[in-house]
């Protein structure tokens, strides 16, 4: 998509397209859901591709650009979830005058970092984010040649996949989680239940669309999903929680009901990739596809409704070790995802530390609706750490926008490698140690305080003995040559 | 970076890691650093009695930081050999005032030994005068 970053004039012809669908969202959401499903270009706004999906925000009280709130409530598909091809189009175009300009100065809280050293490529899960390896661009995905493509790989099966709402009843798991979280703090839940404040927007429109229409498509098991499915739309975990809590109870739905944790590792790897083609239903069909060896849905239910709780207690971390908390809480998530999936199958668990593709294969639908109705980080949270650096200072939507679908991107990739890292430590649980030397090493990221006990010991570099013979050789001849001149300077 | 943090150089050499180059991490020493951080945290402006956990997290940051540096250091020394004082100034040479603050403890540092040299020089002339 080649758009130039958004500008002052793109904004108002999108707005004025924004509002014409919104206003149809509530009526056709049901035939729309269905259609939305099967096509990533979705009908009802599928003009407005290259508009930055921040437009929808300022027009519709869907905050969230693709698919957050209404799975298929239109609003959410004036801007086919193009994160990426914004990135893409916007790093390529702009990219290092707007990639540097909101560099290190705008990160604020954030302990980002650019490589000091030129880096192995680092992986880039998601065309959109990459590390600061590349150079200026400030992880856009400019650079997205995805060195690493497993993840982009395992994104285009994922979202296919990604359908429906399965994941309502995660939603509703997750809101709670989520709402008890200070709007500080971004939502460490990588299922991403849906900021706060989009909640109760959407709410209203979530919960008649699509439910029931996104279980048609999503291949998890929609039937039982549907009825929970319909009260908890994607976006408004809150409102779902009620509804998702007879899941839980009765557990037998199968994915939507899935537990968070289950959900929550499967969710962060193909969140970002479904998201650009799921337009907002899919979250809760995330949750759903990766329970696709479901081996009992009572397992789910019991491990989600530990994780709820378990969620909780990181909501209180203070909001400027927000970063710090992500990690922490994704690696709980991921901790407890695994241990979830334990039970379910020994493989599938193997599988899922092995690497993020799997775990994308697995759920591959799921993510898409369940991303885009939660995000790491809030718009809230944005302006409480742009208000750190600056006062006076004041975002516009679109980069807020795109500040947390940055966001999202970082901490899915993140995640991902981690995983990986983890499993090539022959373990199944995610540590800390993994995202630290992954941060490390890729994003020249520093991390004090979370390293632990450990001393990193000094390896001496290692040379070949041809190589000091060399050397030796070399120094020699120089001396040799030098002598003369000496003697004959003195 | 012995130079910097003249009080706490000695502790900070003997922690950076075991002599030998073995596998197996040994356990980091926590609040090595925790009296004279307290002070110093003090000195920048902290509470005169900082959270506990402050003093960690900043130990933390001494504790990498001199670790990372040394090893850059060897890094660069290995080609000689020998590890100098010199490997740690082309380390932070960028950083003007670290440079800067480092060239002048080490300057007086010459001249304190230079003075104690005197004046043992003199005590001795004393003593053989008397």
């Amino acid at each position: 998509m080649d758009q130039p970053p958004p500008t002052s004039s793109e904004p108002p012809p999108s707005t004025t397209t924004a509002p014409p669908p919104t206003t149809t969202s509530p009526s056709p959401e049901p035939p729309p859901l269905t259609t939305t499903t099967t096509s990533p270009s979705l009908p009802p706004l599928p003009q407005n591709p290259k508009h930055p999906t921040h437009h929808l925000p300022t027009s519709q009280p869907l905050p969230l650009p693709p698919q957050p709130l209404n799975p298929l409530s239109r609003s959410p598909f004036n801007r086919p979830y193009h994160p990426f091809s914004h990135f893409n189009s916007m790093t390529n175009h702009s990219s290092t005058a707007s990639s540097s300009s909101i560099s290190p100065a705008q990160r604020g809280g954030m302990a980002l970092g650019v490589p000091a050293h030129p880096s192995p490529q680092p992986p880039s899960s998601f065309s959109s984010l990459t590390p600061p390896s590349f150079g200026s661009q400030f992880g856009r995905g400019g650079n997205v040649n995805a060195p690493d493509s497993v993840p982009t790989t395992t994104t285009p099966q994922v979202r296919p996949s990604i359908s429906g709402m399965q994941g309502v009843g995660m939603m509703g798991s997750l809101g709670s989680g989520s709402s008890l979280r200070p709007t500080g703090v971004p939502a460490p839940h990588p299922q991403r239940p849906m900021p706060p404040s989009l909640r109760p927007q959407t709410s209203a429109s979530n919960q008649s669309p699509t439910t029931q229409n996104f279980q048609d498509h999503s291949h998890l098991r929609h039937p039982s999903v549907g009825s929970s499915a319909s009260p908890a739309p994607n976006n408004t975990p809150q409102n779902t929680q009620p509804h998702n809590q007879p899941w839980l109870s009765s557990g037998a739905q199968g994915k939507p009901p899935l537990p968070p944790a289950s959900f929550r590792p499967q969710m962060n790897p193909p969140t970002l990739q479904q998201r650009s083609h799921l337009p907002p239903q899919q979250q809760i069909a995330m949750p759903a596809s990766t329970q696709q060896p479901q081996t009992s849905s009572s397992l789910h239910s019991q491990p989600s409704s530990l994780s709820q709780q378990s969620q909780d207690q990181h909501y209180s971390l203070p909001p400027s070790r927000v970063p710090q908390s992500l990690a922490h809480q994704q690696q709980m998530a991921r901790n407890r995802g695994l241990g979830n999936q334990r039970p379910f199958a020994p493989g599938i668990s193997q599988s899922s530390p092995v690497a993020p593709p799997p775990a994308f294969n697995k759920p591959p639908p799921a993510v898409e609706p369940t991303e885009s109705c939660t995000r790491i980080i809030s718009k809230r949270s944005i302006q409480e750490i742009v208000s750190q650096i600056d006062p006076a200072e004041r975002l516009d939507p679109e980069v807020e926008d795109i500040l947390v679908d940055i966001a999202d991107d970082f901490v899915e990739s993140v995640t991902t490698f981690a995983c990986s890292l983890a499993k090539h430590r022959k373990s199944n649980t995610l540590e800390s140690k993994d995202i630290l030397l992954h941060l490390e090493k890729n994003w020249n990221m520093n991390l004090p305080g979370f390293s632990g006990d450990e001393i990193k010991c000094y390896k001496k570099p290692f040379g070949n003995d041809v190589h000091r013979e060399r050397l030796a050789v070399i120094k020699k001849s120089i001396t040799a040559a030098e002598t003369p001149s000496v003697k004959s300077s003195g | 970076m012995s130079n910097n943090n003249s009080s706490v150089g000695a502790s900070s050499k003997a922690r950076v890691g075991p002599s030998q180059p073995s596998e197996t991490s040994f356990k980091r020493k926590r609040g090595v650093f925790q009296k004279d951080l307290q002070h110093m945290m003090y000195g920048f402006g902290d509470d005169p009695n900082p959270l506990p956990e402050t003093v960690a997290l900043v130990e933390d940051i001494v504790v990498e930081y001199v670790t990372d540096m040394v090893h850059k250091a060897q890094d660069i020394a290995s080609k000689r050999g020998k590890l100098l004082t010199e490997d740690f100034l082309f380390l932070i040479r960028k950083d003007l005032p670290k440079l800067n603050r480092c060239t002048e403890l080490l300057s007086m540092n010459e001249e304190l030994k230079q003075a104690r040299k005197a004046f043992d020089v003199d005590e001795e002339k004393l003593a053989s005068a008397e």
